[in-house]
């Protein structure tokens, strides 16, 4: 059933292996390990400060690692040099774009520079994003400068893009074009994205694997249906008597008690019959009970907060 | 435009709720027999979702008989299933059991639930 178990087999476009980044005193990134499947969508999500800018400019040798590795294609991320950058695009949050030039002046002016331009594509975006061709840059909205980005990094059919906060504030017209945008390239073979953001809603329907870090250090790696799977929040009732046992919530992310009914959210649900069980033997006086499934936001905050109240053996 | 109606719910894998989008839209006579059903590509771009997604849900209509494949023509709804068999049978006895699991728990009563299954099967049933 799991279609993404394929892709793992084939060799990771991102492999990161216990990686740290430290600038002075502040680890912004701790003992990092993941790895991302030709093919997958991977969203990688943390709050702001968590940690996602540094591991993606690692990926970019923009920053170089204190300790551990980053590869990309299976190069180290500090030898990665103009062959391996013309097969990555990348899309920030803060990019830099030549502002005085023209949207038209900025596609000529990157087209010299791939030689796996794609003319037709590029205008199939240009159509679809409706960018001013003529007008310079530095009069765009925040939206049409991140499609012009996202533009001239999608024309040249990268096999790997990264994109670091693509959606934050903006409006969710601008956000469903460039979703729609980066949709074109999946025709292609070879096409993986790696997306940070905060805010899990964005990137929800198009991730097949996710992956959180907080503080710099990575709280899960897995696959989007798996999550789904796993996280379930159950209600239940109960008659007077003796409370629940602590072992109820002994995998549980968060509880909360208040008179005779009771909810948790449940880290490795498998199916009502299990879950029904364990109610069964450490709530005896359980009236009634229900599982609902979590939206992966809900999971998200729960797995941080759960996280920050525990934090893990170094 | 996809010629069925799906809103992807958060918390259940994407793929799942295609699959029931489509079985619905057939069973209520939206999708007909032999008319056409949109590419990976169509579903993935119209439902913004990762176009591996949208294969494994076609794949699992297609494994299912809802969906064929016509070489040349591309994917269709198929024609509707013979009598269940009896391991069929015996795989929905236990989706039943579960139904009547749930139901006793929210304490329904046996007509009520008669009700509910009844006014749901009207609702689905083809026009």
């Amino acid at each position: 059933m799991e279609s993404s178990d394929n892709s793992l087999t084939m060799n990771p476009v991102i492999e990161i292996e216990k990686m740290s980044c430290r600038f002075g005193n502040v680890e912004a990134v701790r003992n990092l390990t993941l790895e991302v499947p030709s093919g997958s969508v991977y969203a990688f999500l943390g709050t702001n400060g968590a940690g996602k800018t540094t591991t993606i400019k690692t990926l970019l040798n923009l920053l170089q690692p204190t300790a551990g590795t980053a590869r990309v294609f299976g190069v180290d991320s500090t030898r990665l040099g103009p062959p391996e950058l013309a097969r990555i695009g990348y899309v920030s949050e803060n990019q830099q774009l030549p502002e005085k030039l023209t949207v038209q002046q900025m596609i000529d002016y990157c087209r010299a520079l791939y030689a796996n331009w794609d003319d037709a594509l590029c205008r199939r975006l240009v159509e679809r994003f409706a960018l001013p061709m003529n007008r310079p840059i530095r009069g765009f909205s925040r939206g049409m400068k991140t499609k012009a980005a996202l533009l001239v990094s999608l024309a040249y059919r990268p096999e790997l893009l990264l994109m670091d906060e693509p959606f934050a504030g903006l409006d969710p017209l601008v956000r469903d074009d460039l979703v729609q945008g980066m949709l074109e390239l999946s025709e292609q073979e070879n096409w993986t994205v790696f997306i940070s953001s905060h805010d899990i809603d964005e990137v929800e329907r198009l991730a097949d694997h996710v992956g959180m870090i907080d503080n710099g250090v990575l709280t899960l790696s897995e696959s989007s249906d798996s999550l789904r799977t796993r996280f379930r929040r159950v209600d239940a009732i109960f008659d007077e008597g003796p409370p629940p046992t602590p072992d109820l919530f002994k995998d549980a992310l968060s509880s909360e008690i208040s008179g005779l009914s009771v909810r948790w959210i449940e880290n490795h649900y498998t199916d009502d019959e299990a879950l029904g069980a364990r109610i069964q033997s450490h709530l005896p006086n359980c009236k009634a009970w229900s599982s609902s499934p979590l939206a992966l936001r809900d999971a998200f905050v729960a797995l941080t907060r759960a996280q920050r109240a525990t934090p893990p053996a170094l | 435009m996809l010629p069925f109606p799906l809103q992807i719910q958060p918390g259940l894998p994407i793929s799942e709720q295609v699959v029931y989008a489509v079985k619905k839209a057939v069973i209520s006579g939206l999708l007909k027999p032999g008319s056409r059903f949109p590419s990976v590509r169509a579903v993935s771009q119209e439902l913004r979702i990762h176009p591996n997604t949208a294969h494994k849900a076609i794949g699992v209509l297609i494994d299912e008989g809802l969906l064929e494949v016509h070489p040349g023509i591309g994917t269709v709804v198929g024609q509707p299933p013979a009598a269940p068999s009896a391991r069929e049978l015996k795989l929905f006895a236990a989706q039943v059991e579960r139904l009547v699991v749930e139901a006793k728990n929210r304490r329904l009563r046996l007509d009520e639930l008669q009700t509910m299954i009844e006014r749901q099967w009207n609702r689905l049933t083809t026009r």
